[in-house]
């Protein structure tokens, strides 16, 4: 009896690991599941196998880096994130899903997606990035998803201006701030809802819209179907998906996920340091950053010539120059700026290194932005690990 | 030191015996938290079976036990995890919550390896939570009941009034009637569904069942 336990565990073991990377649960009762959610599932599962899952439920996985030699992230390939998961599909359909519009305007209003979709069409081509990308590089460790690097990509986003909307349900003078909120639900009544909010100036820009394509897709479940908020050079917190409420406000959205949550500290702190609600400001704009795409971390290279590559990005800028060092960062040589040049986008890089001697070798890379922002060797210490932007790194093996 | 001497080397042969465990419920801690500097993997082996227990039952209704595994948090930041995990609704009593704090801070701190073997339940084996005696049955549903545990177990993955979430629907779905095939689900897991056979009595599952038959 104990050993044929011990065995199913084991094999289930086997067996949970693999739907784990795949998320969540579900089909094994197949037959008598609800088609929408076997769809769902199917997205999921197929979606997830591109990805390295760091938590199998809400899902939250991130893109391998090698895929960053592709200037545009695949859907299937972009990395996801959530607090509560996608609501279910059947509130998402055209029947049922609706988008509001409230608070201080004169006419709230309701739109269907092919109402929205009436005002002028815009497509952008934007960096999404969490703002805990790069987390578990921190010392000492913070809590949160322990993202390594691919809690970014690249895509396409189609939509309408989020300026366009507000303006058809006219502005009050006194809204000062936008309010999303999305129709993911925690699973316990008691956790605070995902509601964000960002300045009435940044909802007014031009290149902040409300998406509903992705790479010339019909956005996908796990990326926020129908319509997610885009905030080009903005960290992703702000990129609300499954959006059905936009609401202007005085003030801030109240509430866990923009008050406490999604903070940062304005000053230099040290571990374990209290830190005074004054000096936290709501992580927005990104910040200068690179990866190496290519060669992979732990590659085995001949000698001779090695093409580097990888993506370069910053938030409200431009890339200007993105640096190699071969030897621990004491000398840095310029890369190629190659391929599509476009704001908000990342930029793709070059470089070719005549790799000599034998044994392993480290490549560090390092962007510069219009601002002359630079990559730190190590980004600044904070409580919750977000920003980092330090300088890559991958260690390859040159044969003798 | 103390620690490992007094309960090291008994873990494997008292196994996950229900006496074990009371012994670490009501003295063992204690000494362990007397200790100067309690051996950490020691403390974390001893705590384990109930703490991942409580891991499967009270925390993955919200995310699964991965999210934790990969924290590596220095005490005091534990006990600011856990006591906002019970604030947001983690059914958590106050001896569990310092179980918690105490296993996660000695398993999952600063200087942990980056690789440690997942939160699973299923290969320990522990004691049901509740720690009511087993009789052989039969076990009468109590409906009423049956929704209270449903809400705290099982809701997450099978939605509300479980019409299906990331696990299927079970309203009206053909198990019920299957009792063997529920009951086996239940407590051994099937596919993704871990089991919950050390989680929930057999009291819990039939109250469970009979809910369900009401859906």
């Amino acid at each position: 009896m104990k050993e044929e336990r011990a065995s199913r565990s084991l094999s289930r073991r086997t067996l949970l690991g693999r739907v784990i990377q795949g998320l969540g649960v579900t089909l094994a009762l197949g037959q008598v599941t609800p088609r929408v959610q076997a769809e769902a599932g199917d997205v999921s599962k197929r979606e997830a196998d591109h990805l390295i899952v760091h938590v199998a439920r809400p899902l939250d996985a991130e893109t391998p880096v090698q895929e960053f030699a592709s200037y545009l992230t695949p859907n299937s390939r972009f990395f996801v994130r959530s607090h509560f998961g996608p609501p279910p599909a059947e509130l998402l359909s055209d029947q049922n899903w609706r988008l509001r519009v409230g608070g201080l305007v004169d006419r709230p209003l309701m739109f269907t997606l092919k109402e929205l979709q009436q005002s002028e069409e815009v497509t952008l081509t934007a960096v999404v990035q969490c703002s805990g990308n790069g987390r578990s590089a921190h010392r000492p460790k913070t809590p949160g998803v322990q993202w390594d690097r691919g809690a970014v990509g690249n895509a396409r986003w189609t939509g309408v201006r989020l300026r366009d909307v507000l303006t058809k349900a006219g502005l009050q003078t006194k809204g000062r701030h936008v309010q999303f909120q999305g129709a993911d639900r925690p699973v316990v009544a008691s956790v605070p809802l995902f509601t964000r909010s960002i300045p009435l100036e940044k909802a007014l820009h031009p290149d902040t819209i409300l998406a509903y394509e992705m790479n010339g897709r019909p956005l996908p479940l796990l990326h926020g179907a129908p319509l997610r908020v885009i905030t080009p050079g903005w960290m992703a917190d702000s990129c609300i998906k499954w959006l059905t409420d936009i609401t202007v406000r005085q003030d801030e959205a109240e509430g866990y996920y923009m008050q406490i949550a999604y903070r940062h500290p304005t000053r230099s702190v040290t571990p374990g340091e209290a830190i005074a609600a004054s000096d936290l400001t709501p992580v927005e704009a990104m910040i200068v950053k690179s990866l190496i795409a290519q060669p992979q971390d732990g590659a085995s290279l001949v000698p001779g010539p090695v093409t580097i590559q990888g993506v370069a990005w910053t938030g409200e800028g431009k890339i200007v120059k993105v640096e190699v060092s071969i030897d621990e960062g004491q000398t840095w040589e310029p890369a190629r700026l190659i391929g599509e040049d476009h704001p908000y986008a990342w930029r793709q890089w070059q470089y070719i290194w005549q790799a000599t001697g034998s044994g392993p070798r480290t490549i560090f890379c390092r962007a510069i932005d219009d601002h002359g922002q630079t990559q730190p060797k190590a980004s600044p210490w904070n409580p919750s690990g977000f920003l980092w932007n330090g300088w890559n790194r991958v260690t390859v093996t040159v044969a003798a | 030191m103390e620690s490992r001497d007094r309960y090291g080397g008994g873990m494997t042969n008292v196994g996950h015996s229900l006496i074990f465990s009371l012994a670490i419920g009501l003295m063992g801690l204690a000494v362990v938290t007397a200790a100067q500097e309690p051996d950490l993997g020691t403390v974390s082996a001893a705590l384990a079976p109930r703490a991942e227990g409580l891991i499967i039952a009270r925390c993955s209704v919200c995310h699964s036990a991965d999210l934790i595994a990969q924290q590596r948090l220095p005490r005091a930041r534990w006990e600011v995890t856990v006591e906002k995990m019970k604030h947001w609704g983690a059914e958590i009593s106050k001896d569990e919550e310092d179980l918690l704090v105490r296993y996660l801070s000695a398993r999952y701190h600063p200087g942990a390896p980056d690789q440690l073997p997942p939160i699973d339940h299923e290969l320990r084996k522990s004691e049901p939570l509740t720690q009511e005696p087993e009789t052989s049955g039969p076990f009468i549903g109590v409906a009423k009941r049956g929704a209270g545990i449903f809400e705290h177990n099982c809701q997450a993955c099978h939605g509300t009034d479980a019409i299906g979430g990331h696990g299927p629907k079970l309203a009206k779905n053909p198990i019920l009637k299957n009792e063997d095939l529920f009951w086996d689900t239940v407590l051994h897991g099937r596919g993704p569904m871990p089991a919950w056979g050390s989680v929930l009595s057999h009291q819990d599952i039939a109250d469970i069942h009979a809910w369900l038959s009401t859906r």
